[in-house]
């Protein structure tokens, strides 16, 4: 299932909030090229996970490596390697898209040059030439989705984490969503994201892990999760596992 | 930018916890320019204190102006209660706005009573004192029916006052007796006042008529009966009666209003990108805890300083075209307003900080304002009581936060500050600002309070031991700073003990115990943190060349810079003999030169310049010295402590043991111990009489210091492997 070449490496991730186990030994690898989908309902612990992966909460336990880099030994290198999104980000307000985006690519320590021409070719790709030079205050939800699409895919990361990106999206901003994933899969990128929706989980994914109360119960391609549960779908399958069982 | 050591940094940190000036640089333009564009923070920062001074100082004026001139144009109404001699009657009745009525509103059983003479006078006391006549002690309204007529009458405000002019009032005069009058008002209402005023001064003159009148008839001479005429004469200077206004009412609002100008910006930037979101995706890019809240707490403070700047300009400029005390302009020199701004640097630094480090736990901006209104209001109740008239700024007042600094300014607007005491409050400022700053830090260093989750303060703070852990910047720092307010504090409250035990606390209880608790406290490794090495022979003998000759190299060249005034010379001396010159040279010796040693170098040299490693030599050399002298606490002993502090930490470092610098020191101290107190020794050296060490003398210590500082930089004295990995590029 995995290789040494992982682009991510997540082992026996835990991290405890006072008295709750928001994530329990979870462990996960995503490959150059390959799809992951985090499942979960609310409350499942994706987000905590993915912000251990990410570099941003620390993990009590585990250990978490990117392109080979050890995220509690060299954070920097290794976040370089990370394009992190979340549904729910929003935008400096009184930036607008090409302000913040020459802000991060800084902090990623790009060149002026390459920042620039980068810019110009996400602006284009992602069709955001009539509002980039706008304040971000003034976007529709699916520009801003788009503007943070940009800021992910920027630095060209080995990796890209969404959390769950088309939370709140109308139909065809969510497909746009879910396209963009599908080319950076094709470019050769890692991604990992988490949703709540299976048939985009079904439609995107190579393999699929399914998250309840901070455990990670199983992972696998679709058609192995389904052998294994003897269910007809996805939905049916998390349902049994997360302990509701259905009649298949 | 300090960081708190004791946990793993929630970015995982890069071992060093480093700041890039450059990755700083990019989140403090762009913090800056993201609140330049903010409304409210532009007007906070520009638009309040334009329209507000103006507004305050001239409406002020004019509303009292014009409220003034009311009142002196309206006419009061007295009712006169009693029998007046026609002289007097003459004269209330011509006096300007001042309507007279007899009997007005008397009930007809009063007036009765006082026509037939049956109302008896309370007990007079005619006012002795200014004061007195200017505020009269509220006295018991008598129970009488004529008070409570006449009280009804005031209050219902058919009349301004009542004068009463007791029983017999025109037969005492006329018979060259005391004729007794009682004037009767209502002190909250002006109007009353004013009648009050005018009866008063028409009574004043009537009575100057009458005893000229008595005395000419009796052929006495002018001045008979005044006996004696005084005059005052106010001497205060112009300046200083304006900056005893300025003085009162600035110092609130200017740091009030400096401060605001950051406090939307503080709250957006920290509250504002959690509720946006925005903070999660500033986490997740490849920057330092450090460099996030560096960046944020420049942009912040950038603002309150343009803040700073707009408040000043625009108060002298409408100082400048008002007169607040009639026939004098008020001034504000260049100088002052300069002074004034070193003056809020640091309470605005430490603002800032808390600003920041509080509103990193707000979840949203509403949440924000209400956890940083409390900021705000501790910071008016302080400024309040400064504002009082009696208080001014003393010893004890010095280490008091914000009060400090806010008298310290109205001692700059009275022309009274004294260089000693702006250095006393910087420093305690600039401890307390260290301190709020090392907090922001720490809250900063919290990724899981920045992404909206529950942390307690202790977590926050973290007072967790981690055995072998080292200290960092941020805990030398925060240490240095609280050593010296608690060491501020407890020697002002041992003065009353005799000197050797007030020495022996400081040194023993404030600066000793402190360093070794927290050393233990955090589990910091003994050996390492204190460089407890034995020193080899080379570093040993640079220690005693070093200590020998440092103080003559500094009290000739630094001492000529900037030289102590005679006071403070007289009392360092006095301190050096132990206030008695009985006492044996060896007890001396133990606590002037021993004691101070062991203490200020476990401390600085140990724990503090440990901290401050990981900076490299000279900046950890350089801080660690104007640590040392600062906690001189005066302004003329700070730069030959400083070059003390550098030098005895260049031993420490250079050999690795911290008993290098505990050498040096103690023959330091030993040797200006032992000149204050030997004359004989002086005059051998040919000294007695000198202002200053001659330069031959100099020259001799300079060489000697170089060869002090050549011995302990010899290889020979880098045994430990420790001691290299400490010694960048050695």
């Amino acid at each position: 299932m995995t290789d040494n070449s992982a682009t991510l490496r997540a082992e026996g991730l835990t991290k405890r909030f006072g008295a709750v186990l928001a994530v329990d030994q979870a462990t996960i690898h995503v490959n150059p090229g390959e799809v992951v989908g985090l499942l979960g309902p609310n409350g499942a612990g994706k987000t905590t996970m993915l912000r251990m992966i990410a570099g941003i909460l620390t993990p009590d336990s585990g250990r978490v490596t990117i392109t080979g880099l050890d995220m509690a030994e060299r954070p920097l290198e290794a976040k370089r390697a990370i394009g992190f999104h979340s549904g729910d980000t929003q935008l400096y307000r009184r930036l607008n898209a090409r302000e913040a985006l020459i802000y991060f690519g800084r902090l990623y320590g790009m060149t002026e040059e390459r920042l620039r021409a980068r810019v110009d070719e996400l602006v284009e790709m992602l069709e955001m030439g009539a509002f980039c030079d706008r304040p971000c205050d003034t976007y529709s939800a699916g520009q801003k989705q788009r503007a943070n699409i940009a800021r992910a895919f920027l630095h060209d990361p080995d990796l890209l984490i969404l959390d769950e990106p088309t939370t709140a999206l109308d139909v065809i901003s969510g497909q746009f969503i879910v396209e963009a994933i599908r080319a950076e899969k094709a470019a050769g990128r890692a991604v990992l994201f988490s949703t709540h929706i299976m048939g985009e989980a079904e439609y995107l994914c190579d393999r699929i892990a399914l998250l309840h109360q901070g455990r990670i119960v199983d992972q696998g391609r679709l058609d192995e999760l389904l052998e294994r549960s003897g269910c007809r779908n996805l939905t049916d399958t998390f349902l049994q596992l997360a302990g509701r069982g259905v009649a298949a | 930018m300090p960081e708190f050591d004791g946990h793993i940094p929630a970015t995982g940190g890069t071992g060093g916890g480093g700041v890039r000036l450059r990755i700083l640089h990019v989140i403090f333009r762009k913090e800056l320019v993201e609140s330049l564009r903010d409304r409210r923070t532009l007007f906070m920062m520009v638009g309040l204190p334009i329209l507000l001074y103006p507004l305050l100082i001239f409406g002020m004026s004019r509303l009292q102006e014009s409220q003034q001139e009311a009142q002196q144009q309206r006419e009061s109404v007295v009712a006169v209660w009693g029998g007046a001699p026609d002289s007097l009657s003459g004269r209330l009745g011509g006096a300007p706005r001042l309507k007279v009525e007899a009997w007005a509103g008397a009930p007809a059983n009063v007036r009765r009573s006082f026509e037939a003479g049956s109302v008896e006078a309370p007990v007079f006391e005619a006012p002795r004192r200014e004061a007195d006549d200017k505020n009269p002690k509220p006295k018991p309204l008598p129970g009488a029916a004529w008070a409570k007529a006449a009280q009804q009458l005031i209050l219902d405000r058919k009349v301004d006052a009542v004068l009463i002019l007791w029983p017999d009032f025109a037969g005492e005069v006329a018979g060259g007796g005391v004729g007794r009058a009682t004037i009767l008002y209502d002190s909250v209402r002006p109007d009353s006042t004013t009648a009050r005023g005018r009866v008063s001064d028409e009574l004043r003159l009537w009575r100057i008529e009458l005893t000229e009148e008595r005395a000419r008839e009796r052929g006495l001479p002018a001045g008979f009966q005044q006996g004696v005429e005084y005059a005052t004469q106010n001497v205060a200077p112009e300046k200083r009666q304006s900056g005893m206004f300025l003085g009162m009412m600035l110092p609130y609002m200017v740091i009030l209003l400096s401060v605001l100008s950051g406090f939307y910006a503080s709250i957006d930037l920290t509250a504002g990108e959690k509720e946006r979101g925005t903070m999660q995706t500033l986490l997740c890019a490849p920057v330092e805890a450090l460099e996030i809240v560096g960046g944020k707490f420049l942009a912040v403070w950038a603002i309150t300083l343009l803040g700073t700047t707009v408040n000043l300009v625009s108060l002298s400029l409408v100082f400048s075209r008002v007169k607040l005390i009639p026939g004098m302009e008020m001034q504000m020199s260049v100088t002052t307003i300069l002074l004034a701004f070193l003056l809020l640097l640091p309470i605005s630094m430490m603002v800032t900080a808390l600003f920041l480090a509080v509103g990193a736990f707000a979840r949203d901006f509403k949440d924000g304002q209400n956890y940083l209104t409390p900021i705000m209001m501790g910071l008016v109740f302080p400024l309040v009581a400064t504002m009082q008239p009696g208080i001014e700024l003393n010893a004890h007042l010095a280490f008091v936060p914000v009060v400090n600094i806010a008298l310290l300014i109205k001692s700059v607007f009275l022309g009274e500050w004294a260089a000693d005491m702006v250095f006393l409050v910087m420093t305690s400022s600039l401890c307390y600002a260290a301190m709020a700053l090392v907090f922001a830090a720490q809250v900063f260093e919290r990724n899981n309070v920045l992404l909206g989750g529950k942390e307690t303060l202790g977590g926050v703070l973290d007072f967790s031991r981690t055995p072998g852990a080292r200290p960092t910047p941020g805990v030398s720092l925060l240490l240095f700073s609280v050593v010296l307010v608690i060491a501020f504090y407890g020697s002002l409250s041992l003065s009353k003990m005799s000197l050797p035990a007030m020495l022996l606390i400081v040194q023993y209880g404030f600066f000793l115990a402190p360093a070794l608790a927290l050393v233990y406290a955090k589990g910091y490794d003994w050996r390492e943190t204190l460089a407890l090495r034995r020193l080899p022979w080379r570093g040993l003998l640079g220690a005693v060349l070093i200590g020998l000759s440092a103080w003559a190299v500094a009290s000739g060249i630094l001492i000529r810079l900037l030289p102590p005034p005679e006071s403070l010379v007289k009392a360092l001396e006095k301190i050096l003999m132990l206030d008695d010159r009985t006492v044996p040279i060896w007890q001396v010796w133990l606590l002037m030169a021993v004691t101070p040693a062991l203490c200020e170098e476990t401390l600085f040299r140990g724990l503090i310049m440990s901290g401050l490693r990981r900076l490299g030599m000279w900046p950890a050399l350089l801080i660690s010295g104007l640590l040392f002298g600062l906690a001189h606490a005066s302004i003329y002993r700070l730069l030959p402590t400083f070059f003390l502090g550098v030098v005895l930490g260049y031993a420490v470092w250079k050999t690795g043991s911290l008993w290098a610098g505990v050498i040096g020191h103690a023959l330091n101290n030993g040797l200006m111990a032992l000149l204050s107190r030997s004359r004989e020794t002086v005059e051998q050296l040919g000294l007695s009489g000198q202002k200053y060490l001659p330069w031959e003398y100099v020259a001799i210590a300079a060489v000697v210091l170089a060869a002090g500082l050549w011995l302990v930089r010899s290889p020979a004295n880098q045994r430990s492997s420790t001691t290299a990995e400490i010694v960048p590029g050695a």
